[in-house]
C-alpha cells in the first residue's frame, strides 16, 4: 500500500465510513443543538475542524512521549486528554481574541462549547487508539501525520453531516409537516434516515 | 500495590496540569485584550436581545460603538428612553429623553367585520399570502399570519381574537423590526401616550371601503374638519394622525362614522396597560346606517 493511498484511506475512513455523528453517534449534542441554521452550523464546523486537529495532535504527542512510555496511559488517558483539550481551547480562544477579533466574533461563542464536546475527546482518543469507540481494537498504530489526517477526517465528516443536516432542517421549517412531528421529532427521524444512508459506506474500504 | 505506577501517574498528570496552567497564565498576560470597562457597563444596561435595530451586529457591538463615540448614546432604539438615560449616565453626557414609541398595527378589520373572499392554504407567511392577494376581502388589511411576530425579539405581537395581530404595548420596545416585516405596511411606531389611533389603511373610499370591511376608513374627512389642531389628515383614502400636533382632545374619534379611529384608554392593572375602545358617537351628527 503506498503512502498517499494510505492517508487517503485514513481520511475517508474517518470522514465517511465511520462517520462520527451518523455511524458512531458521538457528538450528537451539537448535531441537534446548532443545526438550526446554516450559518451557526458553518461557524461550529470551522471551530470543530480547528480544535479537533489541534487537540488530537497534542494528545498524540502526550500519549506517545509521556503516557505510554511511563505505562500509565491505559488508565490516565481520560483526565490527561480532557485537561489538554480544555486548556488548549482556552489558549486558542485567547490567541484568537488578541490576534483576530473578526474571527473571534465568528467562532468565539462556539469555542467554549467545544471544550466539553465528546466528539473532540473521541477524536483525540481514537488517534492514539484506533477503533476504540467502535470496539474494533484495530491492532494498528497511527504515526503522527496519520493521526493528524485521521482527526481532520473526523472533523470534516462531522462538518459535512452538520452542514447537510442544517440545510435539511432549514427546508423542514417550511415543509408541511404534521403538527406532532414539527421541530425536533422530525429532525430525529431525518437524522435516522440520514444515518441509514451513511450505512451504505460501511465496508467500502477499511484500514 | 505498585507504588511506582501510582507515583508515575501522579507526577505525569501533575506536570501536565502545571505545564498547561503555566501556558494559560502566560497566555492570559501575553494576549490580554484591553477592554474599556465602560463597554461592560453599557452592555449591562442594554437589552441584550441582539435585535439589530441599531444597525450594528448585536448589543456588544453597539456597546463598543457607543464607548468609542461611533454611535450616539441613544443607539438602542429597542431600549427606549430608560436605556438611553442609563447609557448616558455611564458615558457621562446629558441627554433629553423623548417619548417612547411602540409599534401599532393599523388594521381592525377582524373576521367579524371583514369577510373572507377565499381560503388561503399556501405557505404560512404574510409575504406569500400577499402575493395571492390574501384571503380577506379587503386588500389592504392585516393578513393575520405571523411575519411580524416572527421577527419580534420580545414576543410583543400576539393573536387577536378576530384573526388579527395585536401589539402588546407594555412588551414592545419600539425597535421597528416588524415594520419591515409587514408586506402591507400596516405597522407604524406611535408614541406610547397617544390618545387616539386611526386603525385602517384602506385606500378604498366610501362604499367601496365599507363593502369589504365594516370598520374601514372611508376617507370622509370628518375627522380632518373636527380636529382643532390640524393634526389629522386624509391621504390616499385613509386618515393619518400627526402625533406631534395631536393633543388628545378625542374630537376625531367622536365624529368617525365607521369607528375606525379608536381611543386608547389606560387601565391600571391591565396586562397590556390599557385597551383601544370605540368612542361614543357625537349626537346631532348624521348617523350612518
Amino acid at each position: 500500500m503506498n503512502e498517499a493511498w494510505r492517508y487517503f484511506l485514513v481520511f475517508f475512513g474517518a470522514a465517511l465510513v465511520s462517520n462520527i455523528l451518523l455511524i458512531r453517534f458521538i457528538g450528537l449534542c451539537p448535531f441537534f443543538g446548532v443545526s438550526d441554521s446554516l450559518e451557526t452550523s458553518l461557524g461550529m464546523s470551522i471551530s470543530v475542524i480547528f480544535v479537533m486537529t489541534m487537540a488530537s495532535s497534542v494528545s498524540w504527542i502526550a500519549w506517545n512521549l509521556v503516557l505510554e512510555p511511563l505505562g500509565v496511559g491505559e488508565f490516565l488517558y481520560i483526565p490527561a486528554f480532557i485537561l489538554i483539550i480544555a486548556s488548549l481551547v482556552q489558549f486558542v480562544e485567547m490567541v484568537i481574541k488578541k490576534t483576530s477579533p473578526p474571527l473571534y466574533r465568528a467562532m468565539g461563542i462556539y469555542l467554549p462549547l467545544i471544550t466539553t464536546n465528546c466528539a473532540v475527546f473521541a477524536a483525540a482518543t481514537e488517534s492514539v487508539k484506533p477503533g476504540f469507540f467502535t470496539k474494533l481494537n484495530i491492532a494498528y498504530h497511527y504515526g503522527f501525520l496519520e493521526a493528524v489526517v485521521y482527526s481532520v477526517g473526523i472533523a470534516v465528516g462531522f462538518s459535512l453531516v452538520l452542514i447537510f443536516f442544517a440545510a435539511i432542517r432549514e427546508r423542514l421549517k417550511d415543509a408541511p409537516i404534521p403538527k406532532f412531528f414539527r421541530g425536533v421529532p422530525i429532525a430525529f427521524i431525518t437524522a435516522a434516515l440520514f444515518s441509514l444512508a451513511f450505512m451504505g459506506f460501511a465496508g467500502m474500504f477499511n484500514l | 500495590m505498585d507504588w511506582n505506577l501510582v507515583w508515575k501517574a501522579v507526577i505525569s498528570l501533575a506536570s501536565f496540569g502545571l505545564l498547561l496552567g503555566a501556558l494559560l497564565a502566560i497566555a492570559s498576560r501575553r494576549f490580554y485584550v484591553e477592554v474599556d470597562p465602560r463597554v461592560e457597563e453599557v452592555l449591562d444596561v442594554l437589552p441584550k436581545s441582539n435585535c439589530g435595530a441599531c444597525g450594528l451586529p448585536g448589543c456588544e457591538a453597539a456597546a463598543e460603538a457607543v464607548v468609542e463615540g461611533r454611535a450616539p448614546v441613544s443607539v438602542c432604539k429597542a431600549g427606549g428612553p430608560q436605556v438611553t438615560a442609563a447609557v448616558a449616565r455611564i458615558i457621562g453626557v446629558e441627554v433629553e429623553t423623548g417619548i417612547a414609541r411602540v409599534a401599532r398595527i393599523h388594521c381592525k378589520g377582524g373576521i367579524a367585520v371583514s369577510p373572507l373572499r377565499a381560503y388561503y392554504q399556501g405557505v404560512s407567511s404574510c409575504r406569500a399570502a400577499d402575493l395571492t392577494g390574501g384571503d380577506k376581502a379587503c386588500p389592504f388589511g392585516c393578513l393575520g399570519l405571523h411575519d411580524c411576530a416572527d421577527v419580534c425579539p420580545v414576543n410583543a405581537i400576539v393573536f387577536d381574537r378576530q384573526g388579527l395581530r395585536r401589539v402588546i404595548a407594555t412588551r414592545c420596545t419600539g425597535c421597528g423590526l416588524c415594520i419591515e416585516a409587514c408586506p402591507r405596511g400596516l405597522i407604524e411606531l406611535v408614541p406610547v401616550n397617544a390618545k387616539v389611533i386611526s386603525r385602517c389603511k384602506s385606500q378604498y373610499v366610501g362604499k367601496k371601503a365599507t363593502g369589504v370591511c365594516r370598520v374601514a376608513c372611508i376617507g370622509c374627512r370628518k375627522c380632518e374638519k373636527a380636529c382643532p389642531r390640524n393634526a389629522i389628515r386624509v391621504e390616499n383614502g385613509y386618515a393619518m394622525i400627526d402625533y406631534d400636533k395631536c393633543d388628545g382632545c378625542l374630537e376625531c374619534a367622536m365624529v368617525c362614522p365607521t369607528d375606525t379611529i379608536e381611543i386608547w384608554v389606560e387601565m391600571r392593572g391591565h396586562p397590556e396597560g390599557g385597551e383601544f375602545v370605540v368612542p361614543p358617537r357625537k349626537k346631532g351628527g348624521k348617523e350612518s346606517s
